[in-house]
């Protein structure tokens, strides 16, 4: 059987040799196709994987509460969800108070993030973002300030942090305490400037370079005193207290809810699902051309296959008359099916890496290189492979050895 | 599989029928064939185009399947037999030379004649030696790594009995072995045969020509999907084949040439050979 399976390899090395550019042609559609799911999980888990220091940097004791069932990691990628979702958030000002009381829990801060037109001098690009939280935030998400302070209790209700890239768009000057700006037509004074982290992908989702930062009062009465929170972040005592935390957290809320499970309480990876609009919408099209690409490659071979198998029928007949069964047949062009996917699969692979690192040259951060995507690589050629290449496998082990034998080459 | 002894049938059909064609165009390409070969036989199978010959060969060789009838491998129904099983016995027991020679035109002589070993489990290069040491025989050896469309006709045709011979089969079905040779390459590949069968192979040839049928100890001429004429039943030894060949040469050849003329009369049927 060994000595069998090495023939059929040998066979389809020389069969494909002998063809050569019509093999390297059928191989281009796996290759565009694993490329792309190569770069789209390269990428992924560069995105993931920044947030997933982030966390840690942290000191990995986050719980995070985001409104909505958490989806699957699937879903996460096909379906992606903004943190600015259309329908109104879950979460409410009771959900936050009363978690602030549950045991364990350093601080607690809600995010709510606000569409508008920020201005100043100049118009700010618009996808500046307007975040209104607590002062209990900057420490959660260890956000350092360049100059000035950051929101507290004891400043007026109008002060706003603004992040450095922010403060250059729309003052001209990275130093700007004192100064004035509005948003939604209201006048704020900045009191702080943060320092340029230029980190767009984080777990908040907010690019803090270009955000602006309000009271969360004040926000409230931007958004015509409803408060929209769409991320609760807290903070446990230690790592260890997370699962108890998670529990207790958990459970108060669908109290708070009438018994509704209409939000998800995150720790560690859970957290780190990539959330960059910019991502999703690389991810989105890349997803689409993958797709594709694999769906267009696998027709490629299967047309390619029974062409070869036309082609072989009279071989076929010599083979099956000198002692091969049918199942040896249909291994045989099975083999050759698997050499052009695994073969395109593994340039793809390659291709693919080249592809991830161009492209994360305008990103913050670089491709993730681990051993799951080369197996995600040659899993997914092994699958075109078959499935692509039995129908054409069957049909030639089910000739007829008489007929096959008259049809000559 | 059934011990086989030098009285035993290696093959043994009966009321074999095969139809091709249904209601209007339904014709019987064997149309009730008993016959019973021993081992050791040397068979010549005769007959005009058209009567079943090379069905009934295909039959005997299990590549054909779809018929009607009893057929029994060294005692054995092949009815019974499954399809991976038969696959098997075609590689090990049956050894088939063709008039076109039917070689892979891709693989080298070395490697058509290893091909049947590839399918009885044998390792890389152990079939490999062995290919090489039958062409030894045929002295081709030097020619092993030619391409088959580099080789003579009488060349590709020692190939092919070569791979024929390659798995030491028991069983030689040859249809038509010097259909595309000369007269002189003919009987250079037909005196290969009768060294087989002076081995004790048995072999069952079909042929068109009546002057190789000498070197048969029994012919078996067919008409019409039915067994004419058999010349014998009995197993001949090869001491005694030699000395009956004139004899035998001299009448075969005579009622042979009889049946085909006859044959051709009656149905118009042109003697061609493939």
């Amino acid at each position: 059987m060994r000595s069998l399976l090495a023939n059929h390899i040998q066979n389809a090395r020389q069969a494909l040799q002998s063809n050569r550019a019509r093999s390297i042609l059928t191989m281009l559609g796996v290759t565009i196709g694993v490329a792309s799911v190569t770069a789209i999980l390269a990428l992924g888990g560069g995105a993931s994987k920044i947030v997933d220091n982030q966390i840690n940097t942290l000191g990995g004791n986050i719980v995070v509460i985001r409104p909505g069932q958490a989806l699957n990691v699937f879903s996460n990628i096909t379906q992606p969800q903004t943190s600015q979702g259309y329908a109104t958030s879950t979460l409410t000002e009771s959900d936050v108070d009363k978690l602030r009381d549950l045991d364990h829990v350093n601080a607690v801060a809600p995010l709510m993030i606000l569409g508008g037109t920020i201005k100043a001098n100049e118009m700010a690009p618009t996808d500046s973002k307007v975040l209104a939280t607590t002062s209990t935030f900057a420490d959660i998400s260890d956000l350092k300030l360049r100059e000035g302070q950051f929101l507290g209790e004891d400043i007026a209700e109008n002060a706003a942090v603004v992040g450095q890239q922010l403060s250059v768009n729309i003052f001209g000057s990275e130093s700007s305490i004192g100064r004035t700006m509005t948003i939604r037509g209201k006048q704020f004074v900045i009191v702080g400037v943060l320092k340029m982290i230029n980190n767009p992908i984080n777990f908040n989702s907010i690019d803090f370079d270009n955000a602006a930062i309000i009271n969360f009062e004040t926000g409230k009465v931007l958004n015509d005193n409803v408060s929209q929170i769409q991320q609760i972040n807290i903070r446990a005592d230690s790592v260890k207290k997370l699962p108890s935390i998670v529990k207790s957290a958990e459970k108060t809320l669908q109290n708070n809810h009438n018994g509704e499970r209409d939000f998800s309480v995150l720790v560690g990876k859970e957290i780190s699902q990539p959330t960059s609009q910019l991502f999703y919408s690389i991810a989105g099209v890349t997803a689409a051309i993958a797709a594709i690409s694999l769906f267009v490659g696998g027709i490629g071979i299967m047309n390619i296959m029974l062409v070869t198998v036309a082609e072989r029928t009279h071989e076929i007949g010599i083979r099956k008359s000198l002692g091969a069964s049918n199942r040896d047949i249909m291994y045989q062009f099975l083999i050759e099916s698997l050499a052009i996917s695994i073969g395109g699969g593994i340039v793809g692979y390659l291709a693919g890496y080249v592809v991830a690192f161009i492209i994360s040259e305008f990103l913050a951060f670089g491709p993730a290189v681990n051993w799951q995507i080369a197996v995600s690589a040659v899993v997914i050629s092994i699958i075109m492979g078959t499935l692509f290449g039995l129908y054409p496998a069957i049909r030639a082990a089910r000739k007829d050895p008489i007929d096959s034998l008259n049809r000559h080459e | 599989m059934a011990k086989v002894t030098a009285r035993t049938p290696v093959i043994k059909l009966r009321g074999l029928k095969k139809r091709f064609g249904i209601g209007d165009a339904e014709n019987y390409a064997l149309n009730g064939i008993d016959l019973t070969i021993k081992k050791g036989e040397f068979v010549a199978i005769m007959g005009p185009s058209g009567c079943g010959k090379t069905t009934l060969l295909n039959i005997i060789g299990l590549l054909d399947r779809a018929y009607f009838g009893d057929y029994e491998l060294e005692g054995k129904p092949v009815d019974s037999i499954s399809r991976r099983r038969q696959a098997l016995i075609r590689s090990k027991q049956i050894g088939f030379i063709f008039q076109n020679f039917n070689l892979v035109h891709r693989l080298t002589i070395l490697e058509n004649v290893a091909l049947p070993l590839t399918y009885s489990g044998i390792a890389k290069t152990k079939r490999l030696i062995m290919a090489s040491e039958i062409l030894k025989n045929f002295h081709l050896n030097e020619r092993e790594y030619y391409m088959p469309y580099q080789l003579s006709g009488g060349q590709t045709q020692r190939v092919a009995i070569a791979r024929a011979l390659v798995n030491q089969p028991s069983i030689i079905l040859a249809d038509e072995p010097t259909g595309n040779l000369d007269s002189r390459t003919s009987h250079v590949i037909m005196e290969e045969l009768a060294e087989l069968h002076k081995n004790g192979n048995t072999i069952i040839m079909v042929t068109h020509n009546p002057s190789l049928t000498t070197y048969a100890t029994r012919v078996i001429t067919m008409l019409d999907g039915k067994i004419n004429t058999d010349s014998t039943g009995k197993v001949k030894t090869i001491k005694t084949r030699r000395k009956t060949k004139t004899r035998t040469r001299k009448s075969i050849k005579k009622t042979a040439k009889k049946i085909i003329a006859k044959a051709n009369r009656k149905k118009g049927y042109a003697l061609v050979t493939r």
